[in-house]
């Protein structure tokens, strides 16, 4: 389970992607101030929208416009009441530009889906312009064959995660049936390979609210003790109180919420950038909480979650690679290299089908991964970018 | 707000220093965006800024050696990972070009490649001025080693110091293939110049340690006062100052006598993480310290004078037949003239780590950092005599120590890769 923040997916139906949102602050942090501004109305695939914001308002030369990655290049006019311009839709504020006083230019880029939309800026005599978005969805600047190699590796991805979530209900139940037996024993065998499915899909987990907490949250994520459930309520049990006790309702709770899981991910609607930015998440989870040993503090079975995410990760990059090799080759053969740099850095850990416990690993050791973790998850981090486009 | 200072903030490669200077706490907020905004406009420094306060990458010599001393240092020693010379190469080029920009008060990098990409510069200098920033890179003995072909490339003068009495060294803040030297006013910029080149060489390098010093202990500018360390005591008085172009030429500054191209012009750096026994110098009697040192601690004066610049009489002797100065004394210790004449520039920066975990003791001392051209007949002569008879001992424990190979400096167009072509 990660923060907040590192909610990433859609599900079909809902209206905008958390990505989207997401990309719109450090858009907004890292758009231009520029005077240029022009009239030119694409370059490249990006189309160009000329905003005019004035006290009147922040109107776009037109309502309606076809969908794709867009600049909104927006000046301020004789503007002095009003300072920002926000992209909105369905009240969350997908990108904006902030602090620009009378005369000054900035921008900002997204790729925009169809739909309706507003621009707003606050303090105008008309604060909210309406926006219509038509066509097809979230065609990138791509050639035929990279958007057929990106249709390919959504479709293949929707597949893993499906393969995953049925293994995990399989799994969980498993491990529910031995709590009900009173069989320690075998419920902490059968504890690791529900954890590794887990693992492997996590974001996409995270992406349906509440779920991710019921089903992966720690101690200290609930506001009071006789409230904390899960994978790791039971995990304290089996290793820290060795008892199955009182474990039973808090087993058919956990497989129901991964068979409600298993609903959810049947509809799930994923785009090629929340892949890669899945990819990206799972090997921060690494960095975060599996390689500080934080997550499975009673069992120390961090390594093996470790090598959930990696896989759930390396999954992710592999599907997407085809597509990444067209338009960034070099990027593609580095992340490749430190995949198979990481996973030979995991080598020595492991133990039969699972892996050591965290706790036998020296300082050293701990320190030698995270370095690995660190040298993967920076090149990772540019595949979104580079699969979609120049925007 | 006029014309031409919108024109100057509105440049698509900003300067953070025109920025500031030109427009000011709005222009500077614009360009930090989102949530942050207002308290980027409340926090950053309004302060006055000239052309002076940029320090150029380029030149014959490093900057951050002879420079005037910065008011913070950020230090970072790295190992190399990969086996793969080629790829330290590529990312020394890379350093090159992300330090000039970061010296010159910009961004590194693309920042707006992609709105699904991370940003290149990492953002926390933004409407920051430069801050007399300085990027001093070196080599570690250890880079020479069989990994990368480099052995032929070893200055003979690159030696691993030894072991000096009573070290208790801590491996892991110690020693290191490569390491940054960033120095500037601001402590943000610092930390934001070494974070950044951390990050593009992530793959290439990891951290291996890394120090902050929140206070400078040496003036190495003849307009600089002498700064105290974290003794209460002037330190570093008869330093070597960078105006001195003889001195530097003599004893910090390699010559053509290098043994290696790219060392000339260039330096050994040394480094000693000192930790100070805080709790037991404070109960020390003020007589006691002054003896420990040989100076007076208010006035920096030697104990045989009356003024901070007045010379030491290491020979004078009280009426009870004593040195003034005592045998043990830290000024007599490290005084040239019982090393051959041999001095050092230092530039070293008071630090603190926060509390030592077990005791709750500070976890504080002296970051030392020597420049010299010779490391054999000065900084280690000079530290062994020193580790052996220094009264100073009894309150400090060396933790930390290092020694790298700095280049001599780039001319335009010239990157850190060259020096190991």
């Amino acid at each position: 389970m990660t923060n907040k923040r590192g909610v990433q997916i859609a599900v079909r139906g809902a209206a905008v992607l958390g990505a989207l949102a997401l990309s719109g602050t450090a858009l907004a942090a890292c758009g231009s101030n520029d005077k240029s501004g022009g009239d030119s109305t694409a370059t490249g695939n990006t189309q160009v929208l000329n905003i005019t914001l004035s006290n009147k308002g922040c109107a776009p030369p037109k309502s309606e416009i076809p969908a794709g990655p867009t600049k909104f290049q927006i000046k301020n006019s004789g503007g002095t009441k009003v300072t920002e311009v926000e992209l909105m839709q369905g009240g969350r504020i997908l990108a904006e530009k902030e602090n620009l006083a009378d005369s000054f230019s900035g921008s900002f880029t997204l790729n925009l889906k169809p739909g309706d939309y507003e621009l707003y800026c606050p303090g105008a005599e008309t604060e909210r312009s309406p926006l219509k978005v038509t066509g097809e969805a979230a065609s990138s600047s791509g050639s035929e064959a990279e958007q057929a190699a990106l249709t390919k590796a959504i479709s293949d991805y929707r597949a893993y995660v499906q393969d995953e979530v049925n293994q995990l209900v399989t799994n969980t139940t498993a491990l529910q049936a031995a709590i009900d037996d009173g069989d320690v024993a075998r419920a902490k065998k059968l504890y690791e390979p529900a954890r590794l499915n887990y693992e492997r899909i996590e974001p996409v987990a995270e992406s349906f609210g509440d779920l991710d907490p019921r089903i992966d949250g720690r101690a200290e994520d609930f506001d009071s003790p006789e409230d904390f459930q899960g994978f790791h309520r039971i995990e304290m049990a089996l290793w820290q109180d060795n008892t199955t006790d009182g474990m039973s309702p808090i087993a058919a709770k956990l497989v129901a919420d991964t068979e409600s899981l298993k609903k959810l991910v049947a509809t799930l609607d994923i785009d090629a950038a929340q892949i890669a930015n899945g990819a990206t998440e799972l090997m921060n989870e690494v960095a975060n909480s599996k390689v500080s040993g934080e997550e499975e503090r009673y069992s120390h079975l961090d390594i093996l979650d470790m090598a959930g995410n990696i896989q759930g990760s390396e999954k992710a990059f592999t599907l997407l690679q085809p597509a990444l090799e067209m338009t960034n080759k070099a990027l593609a053969t580095t992340v490749a290299q430190r995949f198979a740099e990481m996973n030979a850095a995991m080598e020595p850990y492991k133990a039969g089908d699972s892996y050591v416990l965290y706790n036998t690993l020296t300082a050293d050791q701990v320190r030698e991964l995270s370095r690995a973790v660190g040298a993967l998850a920076e090149p990772l981090s540019e595949v979104a970018g580079a699969i979609v486009g120049k925007a | 707000m006029a014309r031409q200072q919108r024109t100057d903030a509105a440049r698509a490669t900003f300067s953070r220093r025109r920025l500031l200077g030109a427009a000011g706490v709005i222009g500077a907020a614009g360009l930090t965006g989102g949530g942050f905004a207002l308290g980027s406009a409340i926090a950053t420094p309004q302060k006055e800024t000239t052309a002076g306060d940029e320090t150029p990458l380029y030149g014959e010599h490093q900057a951050g050696i002879a420079t005037p001393t910065q008011d913070r240092m950020v230090f970072a020693a790295f190992d190399v990972t990969t086996g793969d010379v080629g790829a330290v190469k590529s990312m020394l080029a890379a350093w090159t070009v992300a330090a000039a920009a970061m010296c010159a008060g910009k961004q590194v990098g693309d920042n707006e490649k992609h709105p699904l990409s991370p940003p290149d510069d990492t953002g926390e200098a933004v409407g920051l001025p430069p801050s007399q920033l300085t990027i001093t890179i070196g080599f570690g003995p250890s880079l020479f080693d069989e990994r990368f072909g480099l052995a032929g490339r070893k200055p003979a003068k690159l030696v691993q110091l030894p072991h000096f009495a009573a070290d208790q060294l801590d491996p892991r803040k110690s020693d290191g293939d490569i390491c940054i030297q960033a120095c500037a006013n601001d402590p943000q910029v610092a930390f934001h110049a070494v974070r950044n080149l951390t990050r593009l060489g992530r793959g290439t390098l990891a951290t291996r340690w890394m120090q902050l010093g929140f206070g400078k202990t040496s003036a190495t500018s003849r307009a600089q006062a002498t700064p105290r360390n974290l003794f209460g005591f002037k330190d570093g008085t008869n330093n070597i100052k960078g105006e001195d172009t003889a001195a530097m030429d003599q004893f910090v500054w390699v010559g053509d006598e290098a043994d290696q191209a790219w060392m000339k012009g260039g330096s050994y750096l040394v480094t000693r993480r000192i930790n100070m026994h805080i709790e037991t110098w404070d109960r020390d009697s003020l007589k006691d310290q002054e003896a420990v040192f040989g100076r007076f601690k208010l006035s920096g004066a030697p104990l045989t004078g009356h003024e901070e610049f007045d010379a030491p009489d290491l020979a004078a002797k009280g009426d009870d037949g004593a040195e003034v100065i005592p045998t043990g004394a830290h000024i007599r210790l490290a005084a040239p003239s019982r090393h051959g004449g041999a001095r050092i520039l230092r530039r070293g920066y008071s630090f603190s780590d926060g509390a030592d975990p077990t005791l709750g003791d500070f976890d504080a001392g002296l970051f030392f950092i020597a420049y010299q051209k010779d490391p054999a007949s000065q900084f280690i002569a000079i530290q062994k005599d020193l580790a052996a008879n220094d009264a100073l001992n009894e309150y400090i424990i060396h933790t930390g120590s290092a020694i790298f190979a700095c280049p001599g400096g780039l001319q335009q167009g010239e990157t850190w890769a060259d020096k190991l072509a």
